[in-house]
């Protein structure tokens, strides 16, 4: 707990508007997009830089814990008060402060969610890639703190590879900068790429710069539909394989396509087996040459039916439903657990196959969802959080699958992040002199321990 | 508490937050409570007697536009607006309702006020309207944009059997709604215009109520249900009637939306409900079936359409609006960017939150404002008094479809 005199500071820092105690403020910031629940003992929004330092300043003072926030879209506790404390929400820090077109890049405030500022840069013909599933929700700095990938990967990459630079404020309360707005820059250690993809624990992103691209200048979805999940696998590696970059890949099984379908009416077919959404994009020759090329190796892999889109409105819808896919999973059954073990793409195949006979063998109900030109998994695990018998045998399954996904190369986790759920795994990918590397650099960053407590680092054995 | 299916609803939510950027009022205020998911979390922790209905509850619960995007936008399909209106009277069990909603509550559900305060309103409220102050505001509206009352209410301009100009085509029941009956005359007389000009007798009950959606949906379901069984009489007296024409689209949600659930959920029988669901047509769909291209005279101007959501997302009626005008020769369409979001009004929402309210209007009468259109057509009487209380000096026309469709009709 916070003392009242505490949170009167904390008050006079953002004023009482910003400051939010209620029982209901605390309860609706006490989850994410996961089944984790953590209450915090106050939100502040922050607005500018300043409050964000001054905040920290006195959480250092009075050694208060400080968990930064974006959306709460996140699928591990990442951005929850694991150990209570103040919440840092930056949900009203949300503006774009700059978009330049002659340098192609963008400076934005941490709050603004994916999708509109997407929408925003596209208004001026550039085009800013990571797009992960929930960029309609996310915000950027979550996305930063996250190193979100998402359905672009295979071709543009992650949002660390679009990183120009930022403000950041550390735990102490200090203001730094990170990076330039240049295209190169090898000064000093890359703080800018070690910060993101450290889920919060370092230090608070205030303002992001971003590089952008020119938008392309036409899309093409393909839709492949499969009797059989393995000639969709075994697709994807061979047009990996021939240098075919495609803008996406993903790949869906049954139970995914019915649960969409349910939802969409897009009229998906509901006896396939799997099917592939891939997007080329590009100019209209790279369009034309690839997309029949591509069109050729599914139907050769042993693809039913190849669609091509018929216009960029059914493009949209077809995303759309990708997009909500793992909400539309609810309707099967009310909980939803996506594992995000990632795998060289040429065992992807195999990994498929060994996710459902362990699910199988654990009596736990699973839908398979794929970015599938990054070997990134998403095996969905259908359950009820209410059923305690079940959610141990879902657990077990996702021990099975991990240990795995190890053995083949694989890493923990493509894209989610290691949060609290995965930690217990840490040692098996990391080995002690990593985790002790990775120890000491939180500690330069927070000696005191007060930003993001009870994250990876410290819920994962010693 | 609530009903036990609604119950099961909480759980299908999977917090994915899909619904945030979707709702206004999320958009508007940044806040957690505010959005879809927060709401639906607490209602959980309220249901597993882990929280209880509080005062802040209440408030956010009445954050809230009941514009349904989050529903239809929901992928989990979990029953969002149902289960918010649904705790809305579950609220009202522990508080009660604002005073200016009771004070609305009571007149529109009473026999006799009803009739009483728009006689005094016209008698009395039109002339003193000039003598409001030119920038004081209703909640969100205007002053000197507030409608007069209607002369005479709709309902005492016409026999209860209107008969069609040339042989009878069909035969149908109107509903004119409250807005139409007190305010606005010119909906109710296009309406009818247009069916008898079509060859369609009309017949207009004089028993009807207000059909209680904004009663029912403020919580007070009790409150709501005689009209509701009033109007479930009255409809059923006539049979051999093709439909039953509404062209206000929040009585037409009303009816086949809202009256099969509210009943159901009060436990009360909902046969009558259902027949009358199946049969409730908006005046836009049951025009759909006529070629109307002989009746229709050239019109100028350029009009562009915002979609109620009491239509779009409550009934599902997205194209036949636009149809009807489209038909209208002369007359230039131009479509608005996110002609299918919410304009802000909310029935009462503006009345409690007319900050929000404006805030949301501001971005809709942009999107209108860049059609470059002169009038802009919706078939709602909440959207047209919101859109129209905050133009300001501007000099664009809001009407009903049906208005701009009888005017292109010419005098009958």
């Amino acid at each position: 707990m916070i003392r009242p005199e505490v949170i009167q500071k904390f008050v006079s820092i953002v004023g009482k508007d910003r400051c939010k105690t209620s029982p209901e403020d605390l309860l609706t910031h006490s989850y994410d997009a996961s089944i984790l629940e953590f209450v915090p003992d106050a939100i502040l929004f922050p607005v500018s830089t300043e409050e964000v330092s001054r905040i920290m300043v006195l959480a250092s003072a009075e050694n208060v814990f400080v968990t930064p926030r974006g959306s709460a879209s996140g699928l591990g506790g990442e951005c929850l008060a694991k150990k209570g404390g103040i919440l840092l929400s930056f949900t009203q820090m949300n503006k774009i402060l700059e978009i330049n077109t002659e340098n192609r890049y963008a400076i934005v405030e941490p709050g603004i969610v994916i999708a509109d500022f997407q929408k925003a840069v596209e208004a001026v013909n550039l085009f800013y890639p990571p797009d992960p599933g929930s960029a309609t929700v996310a915000s950027i700095g979550g996305a930063v703190m996250m190193n979100a990938g998402g359905m672009r990967g295979i071709k543009y990459g992650v949002t660390r590879d679009y990183l120009l630079g930022m403000e950041i404020v550390l735990p102490s309360g200090e203001v730094m900068k990170t990076g330039t707005i240049t295209a190169k820059d090898v000064t000093g250690y890359d703080l800018t790429r070690l910060i993101c993809g450290s889920e919060g624990t370092l230090a608070i992103a205030t303002k992001i710069t971003v590089r952008l691209l020119p938008k392309p200048k036409a899309r093409r979805t393909l839709l492949a539909i499969y009797d059989d999940i393995d000639d969709a696998g075994k697709t994807v590696a061979k047009i990996v394989e021939a240098g075919i970059i495609p803008a996406t890949m993903e790949l869906m099984d049954k139970t995914v396509i019915k649960a969409v379908e349910e939802a969409f009416h897009l009229g998906l077919p509901l006896d396939a087996a799997a099917l592939l959404l891939i997007d080329v994009d590009g100019d209209d020759a790279t369009i034309e040459r690839q997309s029949p090329l591509i069109a050729e190796f599914c139907q050769g892999q042993g693809a039913r039916n190849v669609r091509t889109s018929s216009s960029e409105e059914e493009n949209v819808q077809l995303w759309a439903a990708r997009r909500a896919a793992f909400g539309c999973i609810a309707r099967l059954r009310p909980t939803c657990l996506i594992e995000d073990a990632t795998v060289p793409v040429n065992q992807m195949v195999k990994a498929i196959k060994k996710v459902k006979e362990i699910c199988e063998r654990n009596n736990v109900q699973i839908a398979v969802l794929a970015h599938a030109g990054d070997g990134n998994l998403h095996p969905l695990m259908l359950c009820d959080q209410r059923d305690k018998e079940e959610m141990a045998r879902v657990e077990k399954a996702m021990d099975e699958f991990v240990e795995y996904a190890m053995t083949i190369g694989g890493t923990l986790s493509g894209e989610h992040g290691i949060g609290v759920n995965k930690a217990k795994y840490l040692p098996q990918q990391l080995s002690a002199t990593s985790l002790k590397i990775q120890r000491g650099i939180k500690n330069v960053f927070d000696p005191q321990g007060i930003l993001n407590p009870g994250s990876f680092l410290e819920v994962s054995p010693k | 508490m609530i009903a036990k299916e609604l119950q099961e609803e909480v759980y299908n939510c999977i917090k994915c937050g899909i619904c945030m950027n979707a709702c206004p009022v999320y958009k508007q205020l940044h806040v957690e409570g505010a959005a879809p998911r927060g709401k639906v979390q607490l209602i959980k922790k309220i249901q597993e007697g882990k929280f209880d209905i509080s005062e802040g509850f209440k408030n956010l619960l009445y954050t809230c536009l009941l514009c349904e995007t989050c529903t239809v936008n929901c992928p989990s399909g979990v029953k969002i607006d149902r289960l918010f209106k649904a705790m809305r009277a579950e609220v009202l069990k522990k508080y009660k309702l604002p005073l200016l909603k009771r004070i609305m509550s009571t007149v529109l559900s009473s026999d006799q006020l009803l009739p009483f305060c728009m006689f005094w309103g016209r008698t009395l409220g039109n002339p003193l309207m000039a003598l409001l102050p030119k920038n004081g505001k209703i909640g969100a509206i205007s002053f000197s944009k507030l409608p007069k009352f209607n002369g005479k209410p709709l309902m005492d301009q016409y026999p209860e059997i209107i008969s069609p100009s040339g042989k009878a085509q069909g035969r149908v029941i109107y509903f004119p709604g409250c807005a139409n009956n007190f305010l606005f005359e010119n909906v109710g007389n296009s309406t009818i215009k247009v069916l008898q000009r079509l060859g369609v007798e009309v017949v207009f009950p004089k028993d009807l109520k207000c059909c209680s959606l904004p009663i029912f949906l403020s919580g007070a379901r009790q409150m709501a249900l005689s009209n509701i069984k009033s109007n479930l009489s009255a409809f059923s007296r006539y049979d051999n009637v093709d439909a039953i024409i509404v062209d206000c689209a929040t009585c037409g949600a009303a009816f086949k939306e809202e009256y099969v659930h509210i009943l159901g959920e009060m436990g009360e029988d909902t046969k009558e409900a259902q027949k009358v669901k199946n049969k409730v047509m908006d005046i836009s769909q049951y025009l759909a079936k006529f070629d109307l291209k002989k009746y229709l005279q050239p019109l100028k101007g350029r009009v562009t359409y915002h979609d109620p959501c009491h239509l779009v997302r409550s009934q599902k009626i997205k194209d036949e609006p636009r149809a009807l005008l489209k038909q209208i020769p002369g007359l230039d369409f131009a479509e608005m960017v996110g002609a299918d979001v919410c304009c802000g009004g909310g029935g009462t929402f503006q009345l409690d939150h007319p900050d929000i309210s404006v805030s949301i209007t501001k971005n809709k009468i942009q999107s209108i404002r860049n059609t470059g259109a002169d009038t802009v057509a919706s078939g709602c009487p909440g959207c047209r008094l919101q859109i129209n209380g905050n133009l300001g000096n501007e000099k664009i026309r809001v009407v009903h479809p049906i208005e701009l469709l009888a005017e292109a009709m010419g005098k009958v």
